[in-house]
């Protein structure tokens, strides 16, 4: 397997974040996902890798219920975040999203400022009571997004002004910045350069510290680099999961050996 | 894969075009050419329709008037002396204009002005019939002016008015009942003196319509403000239901057969011929609700209703255009539906909602055929009162106002017509100006 580097990566946590039990998705009359059953640990890199329209990006999506704005969507089982069911019906899907932030393939900063692209989340939920609250927040974010030194002397700019590498950390920044618990991360990488990648791998690997995150990705490279847990998708059924170690060193079933082998996909 | 296969005969040169290119390059040539023909008819269509316009209606905004002293006899407008302004209402407006005659036989005299086989009624015709009404209002707004000589702008005959914007010439004087030459000469006379000029005339953007005999006093006064009136109807109804019904239609409603069927009959109504909603605003307006004949409520009722589909389909094609990864993004940091629409896709979606509004806006100012159902198409003399009160007074539109004076028989009105057509192509210009401006000033790129 050429030169992929698979980092000794010692998984400490062993607390789950977010439990999946029998889910099933249903777009019109396809099924998209199929008995997937997953547990989703804490303050770890969790990658969902898979061939094109094997469901990994769907199944993301279930957990923080944006697949709810896709009308002919429909999903059953059980999603539980910290033991609670977030498809209850008492679930308020945007309560939902504050703690589940999202980060999207393509880069799509809101046509607004550095600071208002950041602000927006803190200014919705309310978390900054004042002005120098909200820029501390906002500078933090940066901060935490490695995206600080480059833009803190412009950060009245457009946010779209940006390179599409600093684009995706302001991203990243706007979603940290409501303090989640999980970062769902759609292919962040994928619509980047091998430096911007570079650098926003470098940054998921940091995130770790405070948050769960749950990355999708095409490029197996990419989850052997940056991930503690592997999960391996096809055709809407998880396949194998387990550490991204085991995933790419000793897989168990013969098609993660074939996806990861590029016999399949 | 064996070469043999593809390289079947020599090599052609790329110097020299194939036949099979040739054809292609004449088929864009040939597509080119009808391209550009198309331009150069619209812009010759459009020069044409232009010049037309302007060449009949740039006169309607110059009018000829005699400039004469008028000594207003105390004897006659006010016999009780006492300048009560009751008693000198009872002064008709034949009075005035036995004044006026008198006012110009003595500037006649007095100038030595001598014209061959003048008679006594082309010298009575020179002076317009409304002249002397005009000059009645201005006694009775100021009653202090009984007994002094003023000097007075009077308006003169339509015929003499058109003799000096080539409308009428000494030949079809000679054949018009309505002047003669002699009368043309003497106006000629009374011009070589100074007191007679053809100038700017504000009248046409402040008088109300007039009647048949009196084409040189007509104005679009009250057909502006009809206009005015209801344009700010339609602005105040049709923009917030249009695009409270598109948002929600766009952003909020769920795909089913019932918002198909909805979008389906906005698409239809939008289709509507604009008379049919002139029978609707005639039957559920007038008929049915109460609200009085040829008022701007009512036509600005109708004209909303022909808006609305125009107003909701751009509006709506604005939100679509908007992408939908603004949505999600929105969404993925929290924010509700109603934040992320308001937010972020209402503010990007604003040029192309300003534009379809003004747009629709622009339509409903050019609308006539509703209007002549619902009654504008009346002769209103009087100015309706300032809004709110105003919007139930009768009024003219300008589109209306158009189509009755080019029903008229005087030429004159023809030339008032066009007059009023170049007042609403400024509007419209106006308007297209400012939906540019707007979408400059808004649009956001990224």
């Amino acid at each position: 397997m050429n030169d992929m580097r698979t980092l000794e990566r010692a998984v400490e946590q062993t607390e789950n974040k977010i439990s999946a039990r029998d889910v099933q998705v249903w777009y019109g009359d396809k099924h998209a996902i199929k008995d997937v059953n997953v547990d989703i640990l804490d303050k770890t890199v969790t990658a969902f890798i898979g061939p094109s329209g094997c469901g990994k990006s769907t199944f993301l999506r279930c957990l923080n219920r944006m697949n709810d704005t896709i009308d002919i969507s429909r999903v059953e089982g059980k999603i539980m975040l910290d033991g609670e069911d977030i498809y209850d019906r008492r679930v308020d899907p945007v309560q939902l999203r504050a703690r589940v932030g999202m980060v999207f393939q393509k880069p799509n900063p809101f046509p607004k400022s550095i600071f208002d692209n950041v602000a927006y989340g803190p200014r919705i939920h309310g978390l900054a009571r004042n002005r120098a609250e909200l820029d501390e927040i906002v500078e933090r974010s940066l901060r935490g997004a490695a995206l600080w030194n480059e833009v803190k002397d412009r950060l009245q700019d457009p946010g779209t002004g940006l390179s599409g590498g600093q684009q995706q950390r302001l991203c990243i920044a706007r979603a940290v910045a409501t303090q989640p618990e999980v970062l769902l991360m759609d292919e962040p990488c994928s619509a980047l350069d091998p430096i911007a990648t570079g650098q926003v791998e470098e940054l998921i690997d940091q995130l770790r510290a405070e948050f769960s995150v749950v990355i999708v990705t095409h490029s197996m490279q990419q989850a052997a680099r940056v991930s503690q847990k592997t999960a391996f998708f096809h055709l809407g059924n998880l396949v194998e999961y387990g550490s991204t170690d085991d995933i790419f060193t000793n897989p168990r079933d013969p098609r993660t050996e074939s996806y990861i082998s590029g016999r399949i996909g | 894969m064996s070469d043999a296969t593809f390289s079947g005969g020599q090599k052609a040169s790329l110097l020299v075009a194939d036949p099979h290119t040739r054809k292609r390059n004449a088929a864009e040539s040939r597509f080119r050419g009808y391209g550009l023909a198309a331009i150069i008819v619209s812009m010759v269509m459009l020069v044409v329709l232009l010049f037309t316009i302007l060449t009949g209606g740039l006169g309607a905004f110059r009018q000829t008037y005699l400039e004469i002293p008028v000594t207003l006899d105390a004897a006659q407008l006010d016999k009780s002396g006492t300048r009560d302004p009751e008693a000198i209402k009872k002064v008709l407006t034949l009075t005035y204009g036995k004044i006026l005659q008198q006012a110009l036989d003595k500037a006649i005299a007095d100038k030595g002005i001598q014209v061959a086989d003048l008679s006594d009624k082309d010298r009575a015709g020179l002076i317009s019939k409304e002249a002397s009404a005009q000059l009645r209002n201005r006694v009775l707004a100021d009653p202090e002016l009984i007994g002094q000589t003023v000097e007075t702008r009077v308006l003169v005959n339509g015929r003499v008015d058109g003799y000096y914007k080539g409308r009428v010439s000494m030949e079809s004087a000679a054949r018009d009942g309505n002047t003669s030459p002699a009368q043309l000469q003497l106006a000629d006379a009374l011009k070589a003196q100074g007191m007679l000029a053809t100038t700017w005339n504000w009248s046409f953007l402040t008088m109300p319509d007039s009647s048949d005999q009196r084409p040189e006093s007509a104005g679009v006064g009250i057909a502006i403000l009809g206009s005015l009136y209801m344009m700010l109807v339609v602005l105040v109804l049709s923009v917030p239901i249009g695009v409270a019904a598109s948002i929600y239609l766009e952003e909020f409603a769920p795909k089913n057969r019932w918002t198909d069927i909805i979008e389906v009959n906005i698409s239809n109504l939008a289709a509507v011929p604009s008379i049919v909603f002139g029978i609707l605003g005639l039957a559920a307006f007038i008929n049915f609700a109460g609200l009085p004949q040829s008022a701007p409520i009512v036509g600005g009722l109708v004209l909303t209703l022909m808006t609305l589909p125009t107003i909701i389909i751009a509006t709506r094609a604005a939100l679509k255009a908007v992408p939908p990864s603004i949505r999600d993004a929105a969404l993925g940091v929290g924010a509700s539906r109603m934040q992320s629409v308001f937010h972020h896709v209402l503010p990007l979606a604003l040029p192309g909602i300003l534009t379809g509004t003004i747009i629709g806006l622009a339509q409903a100012l050019g609308e006539t055929a509703p209007l002549l159902l619902i009654g504008m198409v009346a002769f209103v003399k009087n100015f309706p009162a300032a809004p709110p009160d105003g919007l139930f007074d009768p009024a003219s539109a300008l589109p209306v106002q158009v189509f009755n004076w080019t029903q008229r028989a005087d030429p004159a009105f023809m030339e008032r017509a066009s007059g009023a057509i170049i007042v609403l192509l400024v509007f419209l210009l106006c308007m297209n100006l400012l939906a540019i401006f707007l979408r400059r000033k808004f649009e956001r790129r990224w």
